[in-house]
Parts: structure tokens; sequence; C-alpha cells
């Protein structure tokens, strides 16, 4: 016995390092040959008969009743592409599919419980901290695409908006040009047919050209020097308070009521006589 | 079990009207020997007493170790053991430790240059044995593949028919069976069907898949009504591409009796890779001296106007 299986040993000792021999062979020589993938080399051995020996020898009974064995046969129509990698799987999720769908079927009608039931608890391949990454991923993954798809809606609503306003303030610049045009068009026609009994009408402006868009000099009473709100502010209030903010001040920047203009440096009434004299302070 | 046991008790019952001495059936460790029992014994039974020893080479890098561990999930019948050293006698060694470990079979992953990843199937006293070259390594811990199955359920086999055309692929897709399908009534196994492997070849190549199989369901032995329709298969992993290298008549060895003729070792694709990234350089030099050589055979005639403009 105990030579046989060293002669055993030895011979697998010797194919094993033809083997690798084989491969370093292959390694280093072989410079400028290049090898083609598609053509099958000539020195390769291809032993039918004993191959369907070895089968023979290790194959179990053929009458084996089928739940030992549990094979099914998938028949593939056509050739697969095998680059194509969507194709591929899909190939073998078939394959899948319609062996677990015949294996089903045929255990089934045998009547044997297949089935896991729903309160059946064991041990599983993945371990439940394993499936709570797969979950926490999904989760993560899905959250991404909701908020990518949010900034997209975002973003595309922020252009329609900005759409809307140019096509907004286009509206208002041709409206404002129509009513001056029309203003333009009236006094002219008024000139025309010389209509001139209230000359004091006449001179109601309505903004000569280049001088309406200018500020005009007049004070304007009740009005705070800052105030730019062109009247409005003023119109519902009564006429104690109005009074009251035209002498105290109401509203508008406070930094133009501060400031010093011409008139008030030219303005000496407020020193007293007295006081260019010197003060009594400094007298002492 | 029980379906024996009122057996039993009604044959029992039928020795107490006879009132003779009954004998005394044969016990054995659990129960009474019933003489059906025995009868059943007496026919030649089949058992899959299948085993399959796993282990792996010395400096195998993790994703492959992964990937047998994840074997060893899958395959109850299997027994894991430790690395072994790709060195020249691994096949004996390997032989000795399947013969001592009591197996049957043995998947042994050798990891070559930390790059390449080879598997071996062997079947273990006399043969016949199979070199793969293993690509496209998916292992069970990636995040993608979101399915899960019990831990020692019997997987359903599923090859496409192209397994039955030549007599190579008829041999591997037996072994693969008697790898692959887990002994009916195995200790480790429970006795639910939840997934699928699939072994297919396209492109020469055996492309491995495992399914869990998910059907609406109440009982346990019946599907619900269209649950065939409604089943759906969620992938679990791992994924690899076995590449037949070599077909040998004993385990770890003996004579070839198939070798790929299409089969290109990593390490030639790596040198020819390479080869064609050095002839950039080799090209150019031989481009520059051929250029000097013809400049020197072929010399310029002497300008007649060279001088004109110089005086």
């Amino acid at each position: 016995m105990n030579g046989l299986t060293e002669q055993k040993y030895l011979l697998t000792k010797e194919t094993m390092e033809e083997d690798d021999i084989d491969d370093e062979e292959m390694d280093s020589g072989s410079g400028s040959e290049e090898i083609p993938l598609s053509e099958p080399s000539k020195d390769a051995v291809y032993n039918r008969e004993g191959l369907l020996e070895k089968l023979e020898e290790i194959a179990w009974p053929k009458d084996l009743e089928w739940i030992h064995k549990l094979t099914i046969v998938y028949d593939q129509a056509e050739e697969i592409d095998v680059n194509d990698d969507l194709t591929r799987e899909l190939a073998f999720y078939n394959q899948a599919v319609n062996g677990a769908r015949n294996a089903f079927e045929k255990l089934q009608s045998m009547g044997i419980p297949f089935l896991r039931p729903p309160d059946f608890y064991a041990e599983m391949v993945k371990s439940d901290n394993h499936m709570l990454k797969i979950k926490s991923r999904l989760l993560v993954e899905k959250k991404k695409m909701e908020e990518a798809e949010e900034r997209k809606k975002a973003r595309e609503s922020k252009k329609r908006a900005k759409e809307v306003q140019a096509h907004k303030l286009k509206e208002k610049a041709k409206r404002k040009k129509e009513e001056i045009d029309s203003v333009k068009k009236w006094r002219k026609q008024r000139q025309q047919s010389g209509f001139a009994r209230n000359s004091k009408a006449e001179e109601m402006d309505f903004g000569d050209g280049a001088n309406s868009f200018q500020r005009s000099n007049k004070k304007r009473p009740g009005v705070t020097p800052g105030d730019r709100s062109g009247g409005f502010k003023a119109k519902e209030k009564n006429k104690r308070r109005t009074f009251r903010e035209s002498k105290f001040g109401h509203g508008g920047r406070k930094g133009m009521k501060k400031k010093n203009t011409a008139e008030t440096t030219n303005d000496l009434s407020v020193f007293n006589k007295s006081d260019l004299r010197g003060s009594k302070k400094r007298k002492r | 079990m029980a379906k024996k046991r009122k057996h039993e008790e009604a044959s029992e019952e039928g020795r107490k009207k006879d009132e003779v001495a009954p004998e005394r059936p044969k016990r054995t460790l659990t129960a009474w020997k019933s003489e059906q029992l025995e009868k059943q014994n007496d026919a030649p039974v089949f058992r899959n007493k299948e085993k399959v020893l796993i282990t792996c080479s010395r400096r195998i890098i993790s994703r492959y170790r992964h990937l047998m561990l994840n074997m060893v999930a899958l395959l109850p019948h299997s027994k894991k053991d430790n690395k072994v050293e790709s060195e020249d006698s691994k096949g004996a060694t390997l032989n000795e430790l399947v013969e001592f470990r009591n197996c049957t079979y043995c998947l042994f992953f050798e990891c070559r240059k930390q790059k390449d990843l080879y598997l071996w199937m062997a079947r273990s006293p006399d043969g016949p044995s199979v070199k793969f070259l293993v690509n496209a390594v998916h292992t069970m811990e990636e995040l993608k593949l979101t399915g899960n199955h019990l831990k020692g359920s019997r997987p359903i086999l599923t090859f496409s028919s192209n397994f039955d055309k030549e007599p190579r692929w008829m041999l591997i897709k037996e072994m693969i069976t008697q790898i692959f399908g887990t002994p009916k009534d195995h200790r480790k196994a429970k006795p639910f069907h939840d997934h699928i492997f699939a072994f297919s070849i396209v492109d020469n190549h055996i492309w491995f898949r495992n399914f869990q199989v998910s059907v609406p369901h109440n009982e346990t032995d019946k599907m619900d009504r269209g649950g065939l329709d409604k089943m759906t298969l969620i992938e679990v992993g791992p994924r690899f591409c076995l590449n037949p290298i070599k077909i040998f008549g004993g385990s770890f060895g003996g004579p070839t009796l198939y070798s790929n003729p299409l089969y290109i070792s990593p390490n030639q694709i790596r040198a020819m890779e390479k080869r064609k990234k050095a002839g950039k350089y080799v090209k150019k030099v031989k481009a520059k001296t051929r250029r000097k050589m013809h400049e020197l055979e072929n010399p310029l005639e002497p300008d007649e106007f060279a001088d004109l403009w110089k005086e």
C-alpha cells in the first residue's frame, strides 16, 4: 500500500511541476510571437474516451431520484454576448427563474414542505449586521436620488422665474413709454387746437422732457428731506400727525437730515453774539 | 418518525391479542427497530455522502479568502482547513489532508502573485481533478447584492443546456452537482429550499450566480395562487467565472485528459500588454536611426545661391 501511494504522490508531483514549468515558459519565452486569442493551440489534449470513462466512474446511479440531485437543465436559446453585461446577467436571471419554477413545481407535486414558513427563524447566510448595512446603503441611495431630483426641480423653476421677471420688466417699460407718448400726443393736439382758455392748466406739469426727471428744488411741505415715498406715506395720517412729522421729522434716511446743506452752513442766526465774544466758561 | 411509532403501537396491540410472549424488537439508540425498516435497509439505498474539503494556499488575498469563506457558508457539507503552502508538493499534502479529513472532494483556492486565483476541484482518492482560472470575483460581502437566505438550505442547481454537449462539460457538470449539491437529510441542512445556483457556460467559461427565491406563500408545501408568476429572485452572491484550464485523471495530478486550447495564462496577457507598451520607445529609436542613415546616404546637393546675399 505504502509504495503504491508513494508512487501516486510522485506522479502528482511530476504533473504539478510540469504545469508550473509550462507557466514559466509562457512567461519568459516566445518573445516576438504574438498569441492570437481566437486560434486554438495545436498541442492541446482532448481525450474524450478518458473523460467519459472518468464520468462513468464518478457518476451517481442513473435512476437516482431527482430529490437527491435537485438539478434543472435550462435550454439556452441564443448565444449571449459576454461583453454586454445587462443581457448576460438577464440571461442568468432567466435561467435561474426558469429553474426555480420547474423545481418548485416538482417539489409541490411531491408534497414535501419546501417553503420556509414566515415564523421560521434560523441562521442566515448573511448576518443581521450585514443586512442592516445593506439597508442603510439602499436608504442613502434613495435619499441621494430624491435630493438630486429636488435640486433639478428648483433649478428649473428658478429659470422659469427669471424668464417671467424679464417679461414683466419689458411690459412695464413698454407701458411707460406708451403713456408718455399718449400724453405728448394729447398736448400737441391741444396746442394745435389753440385751446388756451386756462393758461394755468397748461402749465400743469406733466414733465417736460428731460426736465421732468430732474428733482425739483422746491421744498415739499410735510415731507422729510430723505423721504422718497412720494407722499404715499402721509396720505392716511391725520393733520396733527403730519404737522408734527414735518416739524420733528419721521422716516427716511437719518443721514440726510443730519448733513449740512449750503443753507445751514450760511445760516449764522443760531449763533449768539455773546458766544462770538467768548463763552462764559472760557472766561473763567 | 411519528408514522413509524404508530406502526409499532399497532403491531404491539396485535401481539397482545396473540398472548404469546412477544419477542422484543431490536433496539437502536433512539427507537425500536421495526422489521419494515430493516427490510428497507436491505435494498441498496443511495446515500449522498459527499464531503468537500475547502482550503486555500498561503498568501491568498482578502478578496479571494472571502470568496472561499462564502463557499464554506454556502456548502454545509464542507469542511474548512488551514492554508496550505502552494509549493511543489501541494498535491501530495492535499491528498493526504483530504484523506485525513474523510472528504471525497476538495476545493482548493490557489492564489498566485497576489493577483490570480486558480481553483482546483478534485475528487479525492482517484480523480478526476479540474483546474480553473477564476475571473470576475464578487463576494457576498458586497453591498450591491441584497438577497439573503437560510444558511444550509439545499440549493437547486440549474445548468445551461450546453453542459450536455461535450464530454468535458459533462464531467465538470457531474462534479459540480456532487460538490455544490447539499446531501439530502444532511444534519446541517435545513429542510427548505430558498435559493438557487445558476451555472451557465458562456464563451467557454462557467459563470456562477446565487439567487434567493422569494415566493408569496402561507403554507410550507404550497404556493399561493399565481405564486410561480409572482416569483422573484434576488441575488445573494458570490459571483465568479471559471475558465477551465486542464482536466487531470488523478486527484491533483495524473494524466491530462483535457487541456484548454484557448487558455492564455494571465501572466502571458500581462507580458503582452507590457511588451506593447515597451515597443513604443524602441520604435522611436529605430525611426531616428533610420532617418539618420537615410540622411547620410543621400546628402543634399550644395546650393548655388547659398552665399548670394552674404557679400
